[in-house]
């Protein structure tokens, strides 16, 4: 038999190609797809968090700022438990960055609070003496892009199975549905309850008004993600 | 056979002179050096030899043996057996890859995480060892440093709260929070965790058997936040106050929380539950998040008495 592989170079160049990618498969596969299930407690976003993870895109926060802590002691003495892959199951992209301007915000909803970050977006300065990081004053006035943050959540719902309105067990063994509605009408109505809860605990009167209006400034939606950064 | 070995010998011989001719004055009797001489001598005969005799070999041999049926271009193939060396060698390369498979590599593989579980573990021995017996002062160092990383970006760096961004630390309590905690009550674990303060409609003076009035909150909230000061405050907070919070304000373990002093107990507490009030809401920094040891607590409680012990 080997004689005959050796005689034919095209089949023995297949059969090479065989035996390694089948090393390959059984100590890699596995592994892989054991590190991309999500974590327990790791659930999809809401679609106001997606328009917020959209606006911390759309300004670039990653270019400053990385999404992943790693297993090293001064890390995790700064920013907590170090990052798994499975925490980014739901991550389209996945934002871990590759430059440190800034700290770390993979758990910066841990220590870090809606009012602090108001302060902090309109005026770094003002809460960090000496800060480099820019104000980013428009995101008080311009509103977040709904429709576009709802499409993406039925998008990774229909095409990925991303499992809203399931319910997810927590760390803490409750249990979470994350809700995706039929219609971007009622989308939009659950957004609203959700930025109210977080312009309740804002002092910009723009803001307040806003949100009463019906209407979700970028920094509503942005909070709205940072927050939930753990 | 005889011939190489004695070609070897004076090959080695000689590349040997020179190289003693160049290194033997600074061998001395440095055993390293003297190990490192005796391996080059090895490996120089050994080279030598090996060389000599494959360039004799490949004078001198003829093949034989019978021939595979097929063939390359004229070049053909032996079916001899293998060398038992390298047949050996081969079959010891397949035991070693079932032991690596089903052992080695799941068992004794290196872990990126292994290797932070260990940093942890030492560092931590070393910290618990090297504060064992930790005197005021470091303590109080090592609470200015955490408070400088952790607590600064909310508390201001002087700790005065910046205008109202979070609590001012170097006094106990601002009229806005406690009048917002009689008021409203509060539930955030300052004593334990589900031991709460009821709000003014749960809050009764035994002098006049009534519920907190509007007068007697305002006279009480004075006579807390200007230090405990004040005739007719005095005589509310006796009336309504002092069976939970003590005669002087200092508390009652398990009852409620010193309103005149930040204690030890008291901070640890707020940094394991966090904090909701009238100022905003201050996140929990428990141990489990990893981000603060208790001794790491104790010193930042410790930062946070003294400061308000030197502004009074
Ligand atoms: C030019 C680089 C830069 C950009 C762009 C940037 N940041 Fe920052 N950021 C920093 C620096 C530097 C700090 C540390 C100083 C401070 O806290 O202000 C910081 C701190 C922070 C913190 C506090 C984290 C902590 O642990 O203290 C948050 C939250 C944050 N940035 C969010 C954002 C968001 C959201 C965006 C995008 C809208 C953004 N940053 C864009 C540089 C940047
Ligand atoms: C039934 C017992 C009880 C009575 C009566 C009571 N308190 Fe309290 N108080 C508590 C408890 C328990 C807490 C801690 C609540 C928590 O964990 O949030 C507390 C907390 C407080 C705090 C918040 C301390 C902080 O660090 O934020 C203030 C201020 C306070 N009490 C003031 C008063 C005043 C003033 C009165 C009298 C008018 C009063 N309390 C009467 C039980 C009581
Ligand atoms: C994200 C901002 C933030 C950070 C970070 C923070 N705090 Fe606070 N802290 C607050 C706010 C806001 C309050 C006021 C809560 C209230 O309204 O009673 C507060 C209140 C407190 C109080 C007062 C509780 C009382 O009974 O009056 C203490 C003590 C305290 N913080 C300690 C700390 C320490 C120590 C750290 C650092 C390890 C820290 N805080 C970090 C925001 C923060």
């Amino acid at each position: 038999m080997f004689h005959w592989l050796e005689e034919r170079p095209f089949f023995f160049a297949v059969g090479v190609f065989l035996t390694i990618a089948f090393a390959g498969l059984i100590e890699i596969l596995p592994s892989f797809v054991e590190a991309s299930r999500p974590t327990v407690g790791t659930k999809p976003y809401s679609t106001l968090e997606l328009a917020g993870r959209n606006v911390y895109i759309a300004d670039s926060c990653n270019a400053c700022h990385s999404q992943l802590i790693r297993p090293f002691k001064n890390e995790t003495d700064r920013y907590g438990m170090y990052s798994l892959s499975g925490e980014y199951a739901y991550d389209r992209p996945f934002l871990w960055g590759s430059k440190r301007t800034g700290p770390d915000l993979h758990r910066v909803g841990n220590y870090r609070t809606t009012d602090w970050h108001e302060n902090h977006m309109w005026d770094p300065i003002s809460v960090v003496p000496g800060s480099i990081m820019p104000a980013y004053k428009h995101m008080f006035s311009k509103s977040a892009d709904l429709e576009t943050a709802y499409a993406e959540a039925v998008t990774v719902n229909k095409v990925f199975n991303a499992p809203y309105n399931t319910a997810i067990t927590m760390r803490d063994g409750s249990s979470v549905t994350v809700k995706l509605p039929a219609t971007y009408d009622e989308a939009k109505a659950d957004m609203l309850t959700e930025a109210k809860i977080i312009a309740n605990s804002m002092k910009n009167q723009d803001v307040k008004d806003a949100v009463e209006k019906g209407e979700i400034p970028q920094i509503v939606a942005l909070i709205a993600y940072l927050n939930i950064l753990k | 056979m005889k011939n190489i070995v004695i070609v070897t010998i004076l090959i080695s011989l000689a590349l040997l002179g020179i190289i003693f001719s160049y290194v033997g004055n600074i061998i001395g009797d440095d055993m390293v050096n003297i190990l490192s001489m005796l391996a080059a001598i090895i490996i120089l005969v050994i080279t030598v030899g090996v060389g000599l005799k494959y360039v004799n070999q490949m004078k001198n041999d003829k093949a034989s043996g019978q021939l595979a049926d097929e063939n390359w271009d004229g070049i053909g193939e032996f079916k001899n057996e293998l060398p038992i060396g390298w047949a050996v060698s081969f079959l010891t390369t397949i035991v070693w890859a079932i032991w690596y498979w089903f052992s080695g590599y799941p068992l004794w593989a290196y872990s990126q995480i292994g290797e932070y579980n260990e940093e942890v573990k030492t560092y931590n021995k070393k910290f618990e060892e090297k504060h064992a017996n930790i005197s005021d002062d470091e303590l109080n160092n090592m609470g200015q440093s955490v408070f400088l990383v952790n607590c600064a970006p909310c508390h201001g760096v002087s700790a005065d709260g910046m205008d109202s961004k979070a609590a001012n630390l170097t006094k106990r309590l601002d009229s806005i929070s406690v009048k917002h905690v009689i008021m409203n009550g509060s539930n955030d674990g300052l004593v334990g965790e589900g031991i709460a303060m009821p709000d003014r409609n749960g809050l009764i003076n035994i002098n006049t058997g009534n519920s907190i009035s509007d007068a007697e909150i305002s006279l009480v909230v004075d006579y807390i936040t200007n230090g405990f000061v004040g005739s007719q405050g005095a005589e509310v907070f006796a009336g309504v106050c002092s069976a939970c919070h003590g005669t002087d304000g200092t508390g009652i373990p398990m009852v409620a929380p010193n309103i005149k002093n930040f204690t030890v107990d008291l901070i640890t507490a707020v940094l394991q539950y966090g904090k909701t009030g009238a100022i905003g809401k201050m996140p929990s920094f428990k141990t489990e998040d990893m981000r603060l040891t208790a001794t790491q607590q104790k010193a930042v409680a410790t930062y946070i008495i003294k400061l308000q012990e030197g502004s009074k």
